[in-house]
């Protein structure tokens, strides 16, 4: 895929002036405030008037339940402080009150942070705009039925299967220093979205994220995992940053992009441990950016809320396109940004436990993985017979809908790696056109752990029945011509 | 200097004992004590060593799993390895049967392919785990960075082993609880978890929302007005908003000076609703001016900084003061007429203030006893450890050592000049190693390896069971060692595959083999060993005075030999000062009289007594039963009573089994040979003894002792029977039954002085040798004199050894536990204590 130059785009950019009153509790180490410094930042340095500025709607519980669990909503539709002790049971069930407190308004910003990116991600899909800022988003901790990590509805998955109404396929990007877990296991099983997260790992939170995580399913392949160490720095994180989205590029080719830009990975932040400055931060939006793809930017993590807005704020200048000065301009809060008052920040003399060695091994091991993808070049995308000629819906509109599924039928519906490759009619240029012209597919079943592990196996038997189907089926179409 | 400075964080090796091998802990805070001194504390990496036994096999266990993407791996992932104090508990501590099929498969260290065996070792030095548990230790004792990583999967252990002072962890080690723990989440998978994925749209298909409904436009930039125009516009604005402020009654008080009014219309939300109204006024500079200055006079545009009053403000602080920032209860008691949102802005603007930056202040000094660094010199004095150069080498001292439990260890005493890791024997320095009366001593690059990596460089020394040799040397008491570490073989035909853990034996002969639930429990006889008399040994019986009553101490095996005195007297003979002394051992024990046969003395002393007919002398009579002498220890305890009265033997082999053993292959070799398998070049010299196998009924190598964990141990009623035994007849228990009191398995090890016994079951396997007729044979054909040495020295080659007769005379002897026989070093002397 064509890298395009620096260019400038059209930048739609969601706040709400709201956002920033919300408040997690005393101590809390999540201070939407963050986003407030952020815009008041971007006003100063002249950067507002250069985009589209919107404030998003407020969520309704119809949108958030396309992800998340009804009874799930319902809970944080009804919960406040003051009748927290009624919910004792639920609170403990949806993982809600320690890391996730319950607090004034919780569900307003629920509502503002997924209204962005949903508005977002609708803008994106009009084509109205090339990229797309939600700085209020990116809580991708967030699970279907559960809170975490600071993170009560995800607004990134949200977004994501927006932008799957108009996109056969959507790369999420997660650069936040924890991994995004909860938008990894919404796609899980699913070969239309690749999650993709460089986070540290080991001893961390959320404690998931590990090399061998892959994703299940049709999703096998599609979830992508860069297990870190503490003290990436700048350099480092490009080293394997450039070459992994390259090739995640060239082999998923991706027609949307989200990129959760948690800053947490920046040195000196109260909860991360990564060594990595504004600039290096910056780059990796700038290396999105110059894929061209519709670009969906979502804010995350960052608890030294000075560095977060610094850094947020130098990240829409680099969406923007747009040279921003390094000396701060004058603003409501110009007085955290002591003593220096610089936009950009140094690294720290801390020791990187990243090696060059350990990178390029775990790069190479995940080449190894996206070798796996269909589209890959070096798959013999012949191996798998076409599955025009098996029409599986026949058989399954026979099947008693009640009845519990025959195994063959069931396996049929595992297939994974081979579905999506493309048949050799499917010239190259299709893949570019935002539009899939395939049936729409109809919807995916559940697929359940049992399923799900008993894959491999599955999928093995399944080639092979469709080798014979296939045999059987060409061979009467070989006899018609000398009869005819 | 950079090295030296030591930050929160930082992984570093602490000292705390100048024997032991330094801890690794990582900073967590820096603390300046009223006394000057600083104070870290740290969060605690444990060592392999530092683990419980049965933790340690299923670290393993996980690393397998590891190392292979099975779905084995992925459950234990899942599952907390939860463990046990006795080696029972850690098999029921891992229920799932899949783990158990797995680890049947190999018992090999994983993620080690590839690596020698020595890097093998070592790398299990650099294995850590990582714990929750915090300490305090002071700065000082600190003796150096080094790195603590999770080990991923891609990185070969090698990179480690290649590195100084690189660690690597996989487990979180909980030292309360005695569990390990995976440090992973995991991804679930199911519709509870995954999302719907949206379809895409059908062509002609149209997203159904308007943007509108989504979103509200409050900028655009395509608005046709310059920058300049726009700057102009904001300055307006603020002027007007200076205006306003004049008018403004209560701002003028707030504000006397016109700066300050200017600062405060310059605000930014002045700035932004200037933005507003000129995306009103649709970017008509002319229509958005209007709106600034309505009818009802100049817009005034103020925040919450600017809105609060003087005493709010200080309302506000006390407040602050007093609860925090609990936003909540703050306004509840102080500013009720707030908003929560009003008090949240103003709390952000409020630390903007100098107010704010003075608390700050105050904080800044009492946080100056957190330091974010430290600097540690690096530490120059002498070990304890060291030796002074020549001290320990006094010339023909020789290491007399080792005693009878020990030698099944077959622990090689070192020589004095050699390192006990490295066998070097140059080194500028020497450091004493191990308990003291064995007086080990280490290399200088020994010594800093044992002390940053806790084991040795060489596994070969103390063989597998090193790092529990040195667990014992520490304590300070010789211990078994090596009996818990041969691996468990099935007994089941065609089976023998081996096991790390008995108790892991009993699972698959269980499951595998559907034996266990009647099976009998196993009675065995307790730890046999033998004395090997090395030249020294014989020696040193003839030197030491305090060995010179074999026969009281052949009688009392529990009472203690004076090692020292032995050897002292050794040393003092052997130096040569020992002509006299040499002279007085020729004298005792070297001349033996001539008295005749048995029968010729008996008579002579009947005819110097005169008593012609034998009477029926006292000491023939037999003494009453409950008069006997109890023995203090009893080293072969009766077998456990069934609840029935009949004694519980160890169940004998039906003729069926045997049958089938003969036709069985020998057993695939163990890929350790263990020493007692071999007598007289029995296998070795395999010809002859195969002839002898081929021809009669060979001997039932093993008896099928080897039986399923869950009645091994006593039963309750077994128990108690014991006890009241015990109890009844006055004498101790006998120490395998303390192993299971109140019929729950303990194990001596777990608890404090760390005393490793031996239980009976883990003893060697008895050997019986069943005389065949060519093997009679082959007896005639040899001297006695070559019968008795070989009687003696089990594991030496018969001479005639190729013939028929091998192995003849390792008949009826009882098995040795150990590896004596295996590459002792010529200069030893085994005395059995």
């Amino acid at each position: 895929m064509a890298m395009q130059p620096h260019s400038k785009k059209r930048v739609c950019y969601y706040y709400d002036s709201d956002i920033g009153n919300y408040y997690y509790g005393q101590g809390h180490p999540m201070k939407p405030h963050r986003i407030r410094m952020t815009h008041n930042l971007l006003l100063n340095y002249g950067l507002y008037r250069k985009m589209e500025i919107y404030r998003p709607h407020k969520a309704t519980a119809d949108e958030m339940t396309k992800f998340h669990s009804d009874d799930y909503i319902r809970f944080l539709r009804s919960i406040r402080p003051d009748n927290m002790t009624e919910y004792n049971k639920q609170m403990q069930r949806f993982n809600v009150g320690e890391d996730c407190p319950v607090f004034d308004g919780l569900y307003e910003f629920c509502q503002l942070s997924a209204g962005g990116s949903v508005a977002a991600a609708v803008k994106l899909n009009k084509q109205a705009s090339e990229i797309c800022i939600n700085w209020g988003g990116g809580l991708h901790h967030a699970k279907k039925s559960e809170a975490s990590g600071f993170c009560y509805v995800n607004d990134i998955v949200l977004g994501i299967l927006e932008l799957l109404k108009y996109h056969q396929r959507v790369l999420y990007i997660d650069i936040d220093v924890h991994h995004g877990d909860g938008v990894e296991e919404a796609f899980y099983t699913t070969d239309r979205v690749m999650t993709v997260s460089f986070h540290k790992y080991g001893e961390y939170f959320p404690g998931t994220g590990d090399l061998r995580d892959i994703g299940a399913g049709k999703g096998k392949y599609y979830a992508v995992n860069i297990p870190l160490r503490d003290g990436m720095d700048d350099e480092s994180y490009e080293s394997i940053f450039v070459p992994i989205i390259s090739k995640v590029m060239e082999t998923f080719q991706p027609s949307a992009v989200v990129l959760q830009c948690g800053a947490d990975s920046l040195t000196g932040d109260r909860l991360g441990c990564f060594n990595l400055t504004v600039r290096g931060h910056g780059r990796c939006v700038e290396l999105v950016k110059r894929f061209g793809l519709p670009f969906l930017l979502v804010g995350g993590g960052g608890y030294t809320i000075r560095n977060v807005s610094r850094c947020w704020t130098y990240e829409t200048s680099v969406a923007l396109g747009v040279e921003i000065a390094n000396e701060l301009p004058y603003n409501d809060y110009f007085e955290y940004f002591g003593p220096d008052f610089k936009l950009h920040i140094s690294p720290s003399n801390m020791s990187n436990q990243n090696t060059p060695e350990y990178l390029e091994k775990i790069k190479n091991r995940l080449f190894e993985n996206l070798r796996m993808l269909p589209h890959a070049p070096g798959v013999q995308v012949q191996a798998i017979p076409e599955d025009a000629v098996n029409d599986e819906s026949e058989d399954e509109d026979k099947i008693d809908k009640d009845e519990r599924l025959p195994q063959s039928e069931k396996d049929k519906r595992i297939t994974g790696e081979g579905e999506l490759s493309d048949s050799e009619d499917e010239g190259e240029g299709a893949r570019r056109d935002n539009r899939s012209y395939r049936a729409p597919q109809r919807k995916r079943p559940r697929l359940d752990k049992d399923l799900a592990q008993h894959k491999d196996d599955a999928n093995s038997e399944d080639t092979k029945d469709d080798v014979k189907s296939v045999s059987n089926m060409e061979e009467p179409k070989k006899d018609v011509p000398p009869n005819a | 200097m950079a090295a030296n400075m030591y930050r929160v964080g930082d992984c570093v090796y602490f000292e705390t004992s100048s024997t032991s091998p330094y801890q690794i802990r990582r900073i967590e805070e820096l603390n300046k004590t009223a006394s000057g001194n600083v104070e870290a504390k740290v969060m605690c990496f444990y060592r392999r060593r530092d683990l419980p036994n049965p933790l340690i096999q299923l670290a393993d266990k996980h690393q397998l799993a590891q190392s292979e993407d099975s779905p084995v791996a992925m459950k234990l992932k899942k599952i907390c390895l939860k463990t046990p104090i006795g080696e029972e508990q850690a098999a029921q501590a891992v229920l799932d049967p899949a783990l158990v099929a797995m680890e049947e498969e190999s018992t090999e260290l994983p993620g080690t392919d590839g690596l020698a065996p020595k890097q093998r070792h070592q790398a299990k030095h650099r294995e850590l785990f990582l714990s929750r548990h915090v300490e305090t230790l002071p700065a000082t004792h600190i003796r150096g960075k080094c790195t603590v990583t999770l080990l991923n999967e891609t990185e070969s252990l090698l990179s480690y082993l290649n590195k100084d002072d690189a660690f690597f962890y996989c487990l979180v080690f909980d030292p309360s609880q005695k569990t390990l723990l995976a440090d992973k989440g995991e991804i679930r998978v199911g519709s509870r978890y995954q999302t719907e994925v949206t379809n895409l749209l059908k062509e002609g298909e149209e997203e159904p929302r308007n943007s509108e409904d989504l979103e509200t436009l409050v900028w655009t930039p395509e608005h046709g007005l310059t920058d300049r125009q726009i700057d102009q516009f904001l300055v307006v604005s603020r002027s007007v908003g200076t205006f306003a402020r004049a008018l403004d009654c209560s701002s003028s008080v707030k504000q006397p000076s016109l700066h300050m009014s200017a600062a405060a219309a310059s605000r930014d939300i002045t700035l932004f609703h200037a933005m507003d109204t000129l995306h009103k006024s649709g970017y008509s500079i002319e229509a958005a001016l209007s709106s600034l200055v309505p009818a009802s006079g100049p817009v005034l545009c103020r925040d919450e900084m600017e809105e609060w009053s003087a005493s709010e403000a200080n309302l506000f602080e006390e407040a602050l003061d007093k609860y925090g920032k609990d936003f909540a209860d703050i306004r509840q008691d102080f500013l009720p007429w707030k908003t929560l949102k009003n008090l949240v802005e103003y709390y952000y603007m409020w630390k903007t203030t100098d107010r704010y930056v003075q608390q700050k202040r105050v904080k800044a000094v009492e946080a100056e006893s957190k330091l974010k660094q430290v600097y540690i010199p690096n530490y120059n004095k002498p070990n304890p450890a060291l030796l002074a150069s020549g001290a320990g080498c006094a010339g023909g001292k020789a290491a007399v050592l080792n005693g009878g439990t020990n030698a099944t260890n077959g622990t090689p005493a070192p020589l004095p000049h050699l390192c006990a890791s490295c066998q070097v024997t140059n080194s500028n320095q020497w450091y004493a190693w191990g308990p003291q009366h064995l007086q080990y001593r280490l290399c200088g690059s020994c010594w800093q390896y044992w002390k940053k990596y806790g084991g040795l460089k060489t596994a070969g020394v103390f063989g597998e069971s090193e790092a529990e040799a040195v667990k014992g040397a520490r304590d300070g008491d010789e211990t078994a060692l090596s009996a818990s570490h041969r691996p468990h073989r099935c007994t089941v035909l065609n089976c023998a595959k081996e096991f790390k853990l008995r108790a892991h034996l009993a699972r698959h002969v269980a499951t595998a083999h559907g034996a266990g639930e009647g099976a009998r429990p196993v009675m065995k006889t307790r730890a046999a060993f033998y004395l090997r008399a090395s030249p020294f040994t014989r020696l040193a019986r003839r030197l030491a005075r305090a060995l010179r009553r074999p026969r009281h101490y052949a009688r009392n095996p529990f009472a203690p030999i004076n090692l020292h005195q032995v050897k002292h007297d050794c040393t003092l003979a052997m130096a040569g000062a020992g002509a006299g002394a040499g002279a007085a051992g020729a004298g005792s024990a070297g001349a033996a009289r001539a008295r005749g046969p048995v029968g010729a003395v008996a008579a002579r002393l009947a005819a110097a007594h005169g008593s012609a007919a034998p009477r029926a002398q006292d000491w023939l009579a037999l003494t009453p039963r409950d008069r006997m002498p109890a023995p203090h220890h009893v080293a072969f305890p009766k077998p456990p009573k069934a609840p029935d009265g009949s004694l519980m033997y160890e169940r004998v082999a039906s003729r069926a089994e045997i049958e089938a053993r003969r036709n069985e292959p020998a057993p695939a070799p163990p890929l350790k040979r263990r020493a007692y398998d071999d007598f007289n070049g029995l296998d070795s010299a395999g010809a002859g003894a195969g002839a002898g196998r081929e021809a009669g009924a060979p001997p039932p190598a093993k008896r099928p002792n080897k039986h399923p964990a869950p009645m091994q141990r006593p039963s309750r009623e077994q128990y108690a029977a014991m006890c009241a035994r015990a109890q009844a007849t006055g004498q101790p228990l006998p120490a395998h039954v303390f192993t299971h009191v109140n019929g729950k398995p303990t194990n001596l090890t777990g608890r404090g002085g760390r005393r490793h016994v031996i239980s009976w079951m883990d003893a060697p396997d008895d050997l019986y040798f069943r005389a065949t007729d060519i093997a009679k044979a082959g007896r005639r054909t040899l001297s006695s004199g070559e019968l008795r040495r070989g009687a003696r020295a089990p594991w030496r080659p018969m001479r005639g050894a190729g013939g028929a007769a091998g192995g003849a005379a390792g008949g009826a002897l009882p098995a040795a536990a150990g590896k004596a026989a295996a590459g002792a070093p010529p200069l030893q002397l085994v005395i059995l204590d």
